[in-house]
């Protein structure tokens, strides 16, 4: 019994961990779209990046400390925040000149 | 495209190169050798074409997060490893400083630290092979970053292993220390990226004095795993990583003279 409570505590962790509101990022011919997210200070969100281009793109921020590989053709999952209102830029860096784009937090 | 691909490719293999020329620094100060490193390049090769093929189902993995935790794993064990290695290193009663598991213990941590940096290179290299415009400066510009990563890792390997011999054992150690704390620090970004682990508001903010976009901050992110804006979980398990580390350094270091040896 205590195994099950300890269990169902776990579980409740883990969501509590992963509940947070979710945006969607498409990457296309090596450009961010959108290229401005607006996401809620304060608050941790989920970033789902789609890679709709053949060749893979890193998903790079330093404002952001993130720093992922997409492969061409699917689909990652991000969480950034909780986060002071401000400009954070993110950048493709297998494409920096093209793939740009910034989250907003307001 | 070239110098996209120089500084990419210059990025992920300083990232392993340094570790890896310090363990190597290390094998050749306590008298092992370097044969291991044949293993240890075999094993590498395997590790880095293994997780290149299954990159893709490995990030599907935990709701679209497998890539950090596998990542964090590696990571971690690196530090883990080296740990052991550091202890391993402790001086015996006939004055041996490496066991029957030091070159397989090397081999394990070399080949860890490369394997996820090698998959990005070789998912990167191998995913603009198809695209023709791109072929020529993405080969060339990662032969040149490279080149330039594998030198500094050579420049480093020379400077520690020409050091008077008194002194080489514990510089090794003691730089072995933060390189492998280092791998604490991105393990916990990467489960922080992941949702797992949340590292709370940032202490404090360095990015005025070593910008994270610099050349010393990205050299710094990639030996001790230098982070500008730190919250206090990554400063406490920094902390704990490295006390750690330094705690069996000192335990293999005094070794010698507890032994009485060299």
């Amino acid at each position: 019994m205590r195994w099950v409570a300890l269990g169902m505590l776990l579980v409740a962790w883990a969501a509590s961990l992963h509940a947070a509101p979710e945006y969607e990022v498409v990457i296309r011919e090596h450009l961010f779209e959108p290229a401005e997210l607006v996401i809620p200070a304060d608050t941790r969100v989920k970033l789902v990046v789609h890679n709709r281009d053949a060749t893979p793109e890193e998903f790079e921020s330093y404002e952001l400390n993130r720093e992922k590989v997409i492969l061409g053709g699917r689909t990652a999952t991000i969480y950034i925040g909780p986060l002071p209102p401000g400009t954070y830029p993110f950048f493709g860096e297998f494409n920096p000149r093209t793939a740009q784009g910034k989250v907003i937090v307001e | 495209m070239l110098i996209n691909s120089v500084v990419l490719v210059l990025r992920e293999i300083l990232e392993a190169a340094i570790l890896v020329t310090a363990l190597m620094g290390l094998a050749r100060i306590v008298g092992l050798g370097l044969t291991w490193f044949f293993a240890a390049a075999a094993a590498s090769f395997v590790g880095v074409m293994t997780l290149a093929t299954v990159f893709g189902p490995v990030t599907d993995m935990f709701d679209g997060t497998g890539q950090e935790v596998v990542g964090a794993a590696l990571q971690y064990g690196v530090y883990l490893v080296v740990l052991l290695v550091i202890i391993d290193t402790r001086q015996r009663v006939d004055g041996r400083r490496y066991s029957q598991f030091t070159a397989s213990l090397m081999a394990i941590a070399v080949a860890m630290a490369v394997t996820r940096e090698g998959a990005e290179i070789q998912l990167y290299i191998g995913g603009f092979m198809a695209v023709v415009e791109y072929r020529q400066a993405v080969l060339l510009g990662s032969a040149l970053g490279a080149g330039i990563g594998i030198s500094a890792g050579i420049i480093f390997y020379w400077t520690l292993v020409t050091r008077p011999r008194r002194w080489a054992y514990p510089l090794c150690l003691l730089c072995l220390c933060p390189l492998a704390t280092g791998m604490i620090m991105q393990g916990t970004l990467l489960l922080e990226q992941a949702g797992w682990v949340q590292a709370g508001e940032p202490v404090w903010n360095s990015g005025e004095i070593i910008s994270e976009q610099s050349i010393a901050g990205e050299l710094l992110y990639a030996v001790f795993g230098y982070e500008a804006t730190p919250g206090p979980l990554l400063i406490g398990l920094y902390g704990l990583g490295l006390a750690l580390s330094l705690l069996a350094s000192i335990f293999a270091i005094r070794s010698s003279t507890a032994g009485g040896g060299h």
